[in-house]
């Protein structure tokens, strides 16, 4: 496509007001207001939504090739994904039954003449 | 020289396994301090999102350095636990710009950090460290060679991080800028303890564990210089090790006071089970 009069747009669009914003697909556009309603009336005739973003192809940052190296890691981090609490119940339930018996002990002791 | 592809066979050749216990020391103790020392800025970042970003550094930096305590544990050198925590400041083989404090003041009472220090310090040691690593990834103790290639993987984020952290506040001028290049030469005046192999230098370039520091140092200045320019900086040339040689044991009172605090929970109870 040549520079200048078109543009590629990028479109995003939400089915309900508490649905997340998803990216649908691209267009070609000359302006925002036309890559708007162009976004309406191509693409969404049949799908409910309840917003639709479009934003300009360049205006994005998008990642380098060499940068996406960035996005590698190792495999020695699962301290960032607990999975949830669940040995707790029986940690507790182990230290509260060495208290009952303690309490037990003492009471023997207690009643000792 | 042939590959060594065991601890068995290092621990065979008693002056390769001391020249590469040496090395092994000076990469583990530089990771685990400079990590604690990231690590104090938790909740004090500039930025709260820069909070999380330079937090997960941290964590990632001590998991580097738990993979090369890892491989002194392996050569018998000890539980790499103690190895961490239990070693006093005169065995410890750390640069002494990665110990310094971050500014004035403590974690807990007026912590007056400076970023500029901070950014300057983590982005030149990541560029020296990704240098090595990609060095050692040709080295003749095939783990060492094995544990640089996992740690680089992590060293693009690193390096793409603290760079645009460098070249936003070099190009921001006024205060900003002013800073950054005080910190420049604060930082210069130390960077030679992190380059040197130290005493047993010769031994280690010798059995080819890694490449001359010589070369380590012009490959990190041609890095750095393309950099230096982009934000019109001339790099300084001369660099130095003020307060010390930490490969020889030198260190400063900050090293003993951050081992007192990171050991402090530690030595409680050395064998509990967290």
């Amino acid at each position: 496509m040549t520079k200048g009069f078109y543009e590629e747009y990028e479109v995003f669009s939400r089915r309900s007001d508490t649905a997340p914003m998803q990216y649908q697909f691209s267009l070609l556009a000359p302006n925002e207001e036309l890559a708007l309603i162009m976004a309406q009336e191509n693409f969404m005739r049949r799908e409910p939504a309840s917003d639709i973003w479009v934003i300009k192809r360049s205006h994005i940052r998008k990642m380098t090739l060499e940068e996406k190296e960035t996005l590698k890691r190792l495999d020695n981090k699962d301290y960032r994904n607990t999975k949830g609490y669940g040995y707790l119940k029986k940690k507790w339930r182990k230290y509260e039954q060495g208290m009952l018996d303690e309490k037990e002990i003492m009471s023997w002791g207690g009643n000792q003449p | 020289m042939t590959k060594i592809i065991s601890p068995d066979e290092a621990n065979q050749n008693s002056s390769f396994k001391s020249a590469l216990t040496e090395l092994l020391y000076q990469l583990a103790d530089d990771d685990f301090i400079l990590a604690y020392r990231g690590s104090e800025w938790l909740g004090l970042a500039p930025h709260i999102e820069e909070d999380v970003a330079f937090s997960s550094i941290n964590q990632d930096t001590m998991g580097h350095a738990v993979i090369l305590y890892q491989l002194l544990e392996e050569l018998g050198e000890g539980d790499m636990d103690v190895l961490a925590h239990s070693r006093a400041p005169k065995e410890r083989r750390n640069a002494v710009l990665l110990e310094k404090v971050n500014g004035t003041g403590t974690y807990l009472q007026n912590p007056n950090y400076d970023w500029a220090f901070t950014v300057i310090r983590h982005y030149f040691y990541t560029a020296v460290k990704k240098i090595k690593m990609d060095s050692l990834k040709n080295s003749t103790y095939q783990p060492l060679a094995d544990a640089a290639a996992r740690v680089s993987i992590e060293l693009f984020y690193h390096m793409m991080h603290w760079r645009t952290w460098f070249q936003q506040l070099m190009l921001a001028g006024g205060e900003a800028r002013t800073r950054m290049e005080s910190a420049i030469s604060q930082v210069m005046d130390e960077m030679e303890g992190v380059l040197t192999l130290g005493p047993k230098g010769q031994e280690i370039i010798k059995f080819a564990l890694i490449e001359h520091d010589q070369t380590l140092k012009a490959r990190w200045q041609a890095v750095m210089i393309p950099v230096f320019t982009s934000v019109n900086f001339v790099m300084p040339e001369s660099m130095g090790m003020k307060s010390g040689n930490g490969r020889n044991g030198e260190h400063t009172a900050d090293l003993e006071s951050a081992l007192a605090i990171m050991n402090e929970v530690y030595i409680l109870d050395p064998a509990a089970n967290w």
